[in-house]
């Protein structure tokens, strides 16, 4: 199998060109959305809301069948997201209370789909998701949901990066702190809603953290964190869902799609950081090289300019 | 012994260990970072699943190398520590999801590596654990005042004189352990409730260190058993009945406290009447 196959080829069959938008829709958002996870360093809370989510989906699961896991994994969603608010705000509970109680809400899922027929598939299935099986009447309303986390972000973006920079001006500015962070989390649920149908609620923190993370890596700018977070997601996905293509067709190694999506957001985060650790070191290196020759004897009229 | 008196035992133990280096964790806002831990491993359990080696030792062997990656990502400008955390936890998840898949026979379920299965523990994993536990008692009895010295100030510990990373170290070396041998109990995902919950509750209800680390174990061994009494009578896994029974001593204590602050004796406002000097 040619790259271009994999690559472009592989898309003209009708399961992946729709896994293909799906992902490209779900991915650019939480790369946006991620962006203020990143600034706000709500990794954990974020963390929180894919625990959350799960009971929904095992609920939905085995209330509706198939098509009950995105209203249940939705309900459980802005519960979560509401709970969390208030926790974090109260302060009653602290990183470990949070973790307990999500654990907890995690627990109920599992006994919930340890009663159904299927054990083991099904927990998969929730787990690591089904980005190649999406049914093609799901496509709509997966778009739709994510689309309005992205509007919820889209306004309130300045006031949300105001209270991530400084919460003291921005409430003396006269912006709810409650109201903005309830916005930002009921986005982060709904990301975390569709995410959790397509690759599954374990491996969608991936698409909200490691985008955000690495236009922090790229840029010091703010506002372009954003289309660099957005731009990363996308060729992540597209690569990824190629080279799960090409690595169950072409070579006939059956890697689960979601997992292979989520190990290049990965790996591209790596190289992203050594070629930025790279960078600074190079950086650090001529800056002393700059630095050094006052301290050791006065230097001669060539050196400075080389 | 019987299979069910033997999950008793490693409900106890494990649930006695969770609970002790689970207040070092909690008092040194780790959770995260035990979080990552926990979820990381899973890769490493499953190699070590897939090559024939003992589950926990590939879970130790993954734990190392994450603790290695999360310190250097920590680092690194603008990353820090939520970020290496989030991303090591989802990497590793997705290096085990694949390899479960490529890895064509493998002798266990990776699910019962994800949500545990506390029936099947062998006397090994027992032994494991307690040997950790054993280990954690003597560091904690050991370095105590350092622990402690560093945890509540930092600046302090510091400016005298002392270095930070060796208790750091020392902490996240227990952790990590602390998690390898609680997974065959209770998996890579739930094993952070055992570690969290206990210590929690025990701060809610102690106001000394000491006595946290004592109450703490005590709460985690009876989310234990009482977990495992729970499986049994209505049918459910083990490691979500031992995970919510923790959460609901949690609760209880959180209650507890909550009713404890409310105005029960109303006498207790001074109030200077004619009755009040009649009856004192």
């Amino acid at each position: 199998m040619s790259l271009a196959d994999a690559l472009f080829g592989a898309f003209t069959l009708p399961f992946m060109a729709r896994a293909l938008v799906v992902m490209l829709v779900l991915s650019v958002i939480a790369g946006v959305v991620g962006v203020l996870v990143n600034l706000r360093s709500l990794e954990f809370i974020t963390d929180g809301l894919t625990h959350a989510v799960f009971p929904g989906l095992a609920v939905g699961l085995a209330v509706g069948g198939a098509s009950g896991v995105l209203p249940g994994a939705a309900v459980a969603a802005l519960i979560g997201a509401v709970l969390l608010t208030w926790l974090m705000r109260s302060g009653i509970a602290s990183d470990a209370g949070i973790a307990v109680v999500l654990t907890a809400a995690f627990s109920v899922g599992v006994i919930v789909v340890s009663k159904s027929d299927d054990y083991a598939g099904a927990l998969e299935e929730l787990l690591f998701g089904r980005v190649l099986t999406i049914p093609p009447s799901d496509v709509v309303p997966l778009v739709m949901v994510s689309a309005i986390a992205l509007l919820l972000v889209a306004l309130t973006a300045k006031q949300q990066v105001f209270r991530a920079f400084d919460a003291a001006g921005s409430r003396a500015a006269g912006n709810s702190a409650f109201a903005l962070d309830l916005t930002l989390n009921v986005a982060v649920a709904l990301v975390v809603v569709a995410g959790a149908s397509t690759v599954g609620s374990l491996l969608v923190l991936a698409l909200l953290v490691v985008p955000g993370a690495v236009a922090r890596l790229l840029t010091g700018r703010l506002w372009l964190l954003f289309p660099l977070a957005g731009l990363f997601a996308a060729l992540a996905s597209w690569f990824g869902l190629a080279a799960g293509f090409a690595a169950s067709v072409g070579a006939g190694i059956d890697l689960p799609a979601g997992s292979t999506i989520v190990a290049v957001f990965v790996l591209a985060y790596g190289v992203v950081l050594l070629g930025r650790l790279v960078r600074d070191a190079a950086v650090r290196r001529a800056a002393s090289r700059d630095a050094s020759p006052p301290t050791s004897s006065i230097p001669a009229a060539g050196e400075r300019v080389a | 012994m019987t299979y069910f008196e033997r999950a008793m035992l490693a409900a106890i133990v494990i649930g006695a260990v969770g609970g002790f280096v689970g207040c070092l964790v909690v008092l040194r806002k780790r959770t995260f970072f035990a979080q990552a831990l926990t979820h990381g491993t899973y890769p490493g359990a499953v190699a070590a699943a897939a090559l024939g080696v003992s589950v926990p030792l590939g879970a130790a062997a993954a734990s190392v190398v994450l603790v290695l990656v999360m310190t250097g990502i920590a680092r690194v400008r603008n990353q820090g520590a939520q970020v290496a955390a989030g991303i090591v936890l989802t990497g590793g998840f997705a290096a085990g999801a694949i390899l479960a898949a490529v890895v064509p026979s493998l002798p266990v379920q990776p699910e019962s590596l994800l949500v545990g299965s506390i029936l099947t523990v062998t006397d090994g994993d027992i032994l494991l654990a307690a040997a950790v536990g054993v280990v954690a008692l003597a560091l904690v009895l050991l370095f105590g005042r350092s622990i402690v010295f560093s945890t509540f100030d930092q600046g302090g510990f510091r400016a005298a004189g002392y270095r930070e990373w060796p208790i750091e170290l020392l902490v996240l070396g227990l952790t990590a352990a602390t998690v390898v041998s609680a997974l065959p109990a209770v998996g890579a995902i739930l094993a952070i409730a055992l570690i969290a919950a206990p210590a929690a509750a025990a701060r809610i209800v102690t106001s000394t260190y000491r006595g946290m680390l004592v109450v703490a174990p005590v709460v985690g061994a009876a989310s234990g058993v009482l977990g495992v009494l729970a499986s049994r009578a209505f049918a459910i896994a083990a490691g979500p009945a031992i995970v919510l029974t923790a959460t609901a001593f949690l609760v209880i204590a959180l209650g507890g406290s909550k009713l404890r602050a409310l105005p029960w004796r109303a006498s207790a406002i001074p109030v200077e009447t004619a009755e009040d000097a009649r009856t004192a």
